[in-house]
């Protein structure tokens, strides 16, 4: 039993290092989990302000003492996410630049052209590129 | 949603002209639905080769002179609300609070998603227009106001929350002068807001 343990462990471990998975969720996803995690603090305290410019936020801390601690955890846990996606999604290219001349020499950028050549590429392209393209929601 | 990505891509391309003429009248069916990803990124991809030139200021002002004027607003027969009608577009439901432009944590999600979309290579380089309807309960110039601040809250929030460049985003309040359903003016099915795709950058 032990050793089937340790023989599953050991497989989930490599199944974890052989696939990637994203590193950040997608921007619905986000907004998603703000309204399960928050959506009844903000309600009950936030009524009266907007999400945009931190104004939620903002009002969930200061009502921090009633507001469930998962629910601030969530929210600076998606707040963290957005930041990645967006800055994976600014950076995807340069970090594909290799994969993009080695695949998809000639193609021109616009229309999602590039973007469409890796994505057909993907079995090939390097390891960095396939993972910001996953965490630029790309892929 | 990389397979929606080659068909607006193709149809952006190649069949522009049929595919915009198509693409309103399909998703004003929807309209009232949640759109998922992929056809919140179909709808604003078909763009014209030849974008015409509207911007929020010039809707603002039409709707504005409509209702000091007390006249109707044209939109039906109106060079820009043809104009309108051909660019790519989707229309979506924010909840609001009562008569207020405080975005319901409900509709957290379907910004989000139309973050996820305008953030996307194929429309990261084009501009959008975010036009607020309301229904015909309560006065036009109210309504007018209410629906130009919704459509403020949501441009400030695809920009501050999801990172959509302010550049890229305008913001116009019809009111109630764009009704969905004229013959059932303050069916809530006119409450609505539409994205519009109005050019590259």
């Amino acid at each position: 039993m032990k050793k089937q343990a340790i023989g599953l462990a050991a497989l989930l471990l490599l199944g974890t290092a052989a696939t990637t998975s994203a590193q950040t969720v997608s921007f619905a996803e986000a907004g998603a989990v703000i309204a399960r995690s928050c959506g009844p603090s903000i309600e009950r305290f936030c009524s009266k302000v907007n999400i945009g410019n931190g104004q939620v936020r903002q009002c969930l801390q200061q009502h921090q003492d009633q507001v469930p601690s998962a629910c601030i955890m969530d929210y600076d846990r998606v707040t963290a996410s957005i930041a990645k996606r967006l800055q994976a999604q600014q950076g995807a290219f340069k970090v594909c630049n290799a994969s993009i001349r080695e695949y998809c020499p000639g193609v021109k950028f616009g229309d999602a052209n590039v973007l469409d050549c890796l994505l057909t590429a993907r079995k090939v392209v390097g390891a960095s590129c396939k993972q910001a393209l996953l965490d630029a929601g790309w892929q | 949603m990389r397979q929606t990505t080659r068909l607006a891509a193709r149809l952006a391309r190649g069949a522009a002209v049929a595919a915009v003429l198509a693409c309103p009248l399909t998703l004003e069916a929807r309209a009232q639905t949640n759109l998922n990803n992929a056809q919140i990124l179909q709808g604003l991809t078909q763009a014209t080769d030849d974008e015409p030139a509207i911007t929020a200021r010039i809707l603002r002002q039409m709707a504005q002179q409509a209702v000091a004027n007390n006249v109707p607003l044209t939109t039906d027969k109106s060079t820009i609300a043809q104009k309108l009608d051909n660019l790519a577009q989707i229309t979506v439901q924010i909840q609001f609070a009562l008569n207020s432009a405080i975005i319901r944590p409900e509709s957290y999600a379907t910004i989000g998603s139309i973050a996820d979309a305008l953030h996307h290579p194929i429309l990261v380089g084009y501009r959008f227009l975010v036009v607020g309807n309301t229904d015909a309960t309560g006065s036009r110039k109210h309504n007018l106001e209410l629906s130009q601040q919704r459509a403020d809250a949501i441009v400030e929030a695809l920009a501050t929350v999801y990172g959509v460049a302010p550049a890229r985003l305008e913001a116009a309040g019809l009111g109630q002068e764009a009704l969905q359903t004229p013959n059932d003016p303050t069916n809530p099915v006119n409450r609505r807001v539409q994205i519009f795709n109005i050019g590259r950058q």
